[in-house]
């Protein structure tokens, strides 16, 4: 029996994604895995998000973004560690 | 059709199990026993409804949303209710409690009252009346009431005694409200009864939670420093009435134990019959179908069987030449509806059919249960009825799907801080275990 810790599983958990960037340091390529990488056609908001600064800060930089193939997706920049994630827009 | 009088009874037990609904869980489900459990509401999944001990030791308590509750206890094993199930546990008491006294009255999940006069030529005084009714409720096998005869003897004027390991606890005295005090004033598996003509000392002592209050009522009474019903019996009736009105009156009454509701219980209904004589005997089976049909039509139609639902039914045929034909079912759920009552005497009737042709059928419904929307808590109308059919079939789908594929695949989405502005935080995925 599992208990409600293990049970709860957050949904729309960001994902870790490798990106390249290009040089106005804006995401130009998202690998997923190797051999899943996809380009960026085109993109859309992007925005900052500063929270929980008296705790344990959480620093994002958003970027909405199309990807080759028509896929809409969130990319985020954590602004402490330096990686990027991918998470499905709301 | 005359209609026979309601039962009445002016002393009574209240049988009350706190926690009804989570009890029920955990006895289906013992390896939750040593968790901190909470029940999920029935109308809103994102609050709790019912807390287990030990998640109310973290501080979590009813009501409380599913992310406060978490935040809390992180540790909390969060169940989906089951109304329906809840809810045959407690028709099973009822019943059990039906054995001791024709006098029942059902008040809410978990809680009922038994009419207890005129039961001492039966069993003797109120002690061996309600160790009757111990004994009952633990051998219809509801509850782990672990029956003993011993009793143990404390302070005038109410009288205690003790079945260990047990959650049943059980009041007696004059009126319901007497005997629903002394219930929340007994432990678990203890009972408290009250002599009659002790009724005010036996309330005076007690706190002014114990009477029917509204919040705003409540918070009134306290600000004037009154804590207990003899606090508020000191004050005068009128001076009561004046600051509260009618409901100040009930309540002054209810504490100085002036007043006193009997318990109303209903009487099962007799065997219905419907029957039908055919001018010419008849061996078709379509033809002895439709009859069936129309006459459990006609029987469920009879005002006796209103409130109840059928659990035995059965189909007699007298045949030519002086034979007859006899099936009875048992429907494994109690039922109003034509449909569920008939089908399985037609499987009877295609199965093993009269074995000449019938001149006379007979359909009787002899053993009820009490009707659904009587008891159930949550089934007071008719939607949360349906929303508890809806999840009961959702379940039985789910428990199919489980069975297939042998893992959970099913999950419940509950809004964990929706406000938050990370999305991963918003929302949240339970398993979905039947």
């Amino acid at each position: 029996m599992r208990n409600g810790a293990d049970r709860l599983r957050a949904l729309n958990a960001p994902q870790r994604v490798q990106v390249e960037l290009d040089e106005q340091r804006r995401p130009r390529v998202v690998k997923r895995e190797a051999g899943n990488e996809k380009r960026v056609e085109s993109f859309g908001e992007n925005w900052r998000m500063d929270d929980e600064w008296w705790r344990q800060p959480i620093v994002r930089r958003y970027v909405e973004v199309v990807l080759e193939g028509g896929g809409r997706v969130v990319l985020f920049e954590d602004l402490i560690t330096g990686e990027w994630f991918v998470q499905m827009p709301t | 059709m005359t209609r026979t009088p309601r039962l009445t009874s002016d002393t009574a037990a209240c049988c009350w199990i706190p926690l009804f609904a989570l009890r029920s869980e955990l006895a289906r489900r013992p390896e939750l026993a040593s968790l901190p459990v909470a029940l999920l509401s029935p109308d809103d999944t994102r609050r709790l409804w019912q807390v287990a001990p030990l998640a109310r030791r973290a501080g979590v308590k009813p009501g409380m949303t599913v992310s406060q509750a978490i935040g809390l206890c992180p540790a909390l094993k969060l169940c989906e209710p089951d109304p329906v199930h809840y809810d045959e546990r407690f028709s099973q008491l009822v019943a059990a409690l039906g054995t001791v006294s024709p006098v029942v009255e059902p008040v809410e999940l978990g809680r009922a009252f038994v009419g207890t006069d005129g039961l001492e030529g039966l069993y003797g005084g109120p002690e061996e009346i309600v160790e009757a009714i111990q004994m009952r409720s633990a051998e219809c096998g509801v509850w782990n009431a672990e029956y003993q005869g011993k009793r143990r003897e404390a302070n005038d004027p109410s009288v205690k005694f003790r079945t260990p390991h047990s959650e049943f606890r059980i009041g007696w005295g004059r009126g319901k409200f007497v005997a629903w005090v002394a219930a929340t004033r007994a432990k678990p598996g203890e009972v408290v009864l009250v002599p009659v003509g002790g009724e005010a000392k036996f309330l005076s002592s007690q706190r002014l939670a114990v009477l029917p209050l509204d919040p705003d009522t409540h918070r009134r009474l306290r600000q004037l420093g009154i804590k207990t019903l003899g606090a508020l019996v000191a004050l005068p009736e009128e001076a009561v009435v004046s600051q509260f009105g009618r409901a100040g009156r009930r309540l002054w009454r209810l504490a100085a134990a002036l007043e006193s509701e009997p318990v109303v219980g209903r009487i099962v209904p007799e065997p219905i019959v419907a029957t039908l004589s055919f001018f010419t005997p008849v061996g078709e089976r379509d033809l002895l179908a439709h009859a069936l049909d129309k006459l459990v039509d006609r029987a469920i139609a009879d005002p006796r069987r209103s409130g109840w639902r059928v659990q035995v039914v059965r189909l007699r045929a007298e045949l030519e030449h002086g034979a007859s034909w006899l099936v009875t079912a048992t429907l494994k759920d109690p039922s109003a509806t034509r449909e569920r009552i008939a089908a399985p005497l037609k499987t009877q009737l295609e199965r093993s059919p009269p074995a000449g042709a019938v001149e006379r059928l007979v359909v009787e419904f002899t053993a009820f249960v009490p009707g659904t929307a009587e008891l159930q808590l949550f089934a007071r109308d008719a939607g949360a009825a349906a929303r508890a059919g809806r999840r009961r079939a959702l379940q039985s789908a789910a428990r199919e799907i489980a069975l297939r594929i042998r893992r959970p695949m099913l999950y419940h989405v509950i809004e964990v801080q929706p406000w938050s502005r990370l999305p991963e935080r918003r929302y949240a995925l339970i398993d979905f275990e039947p």
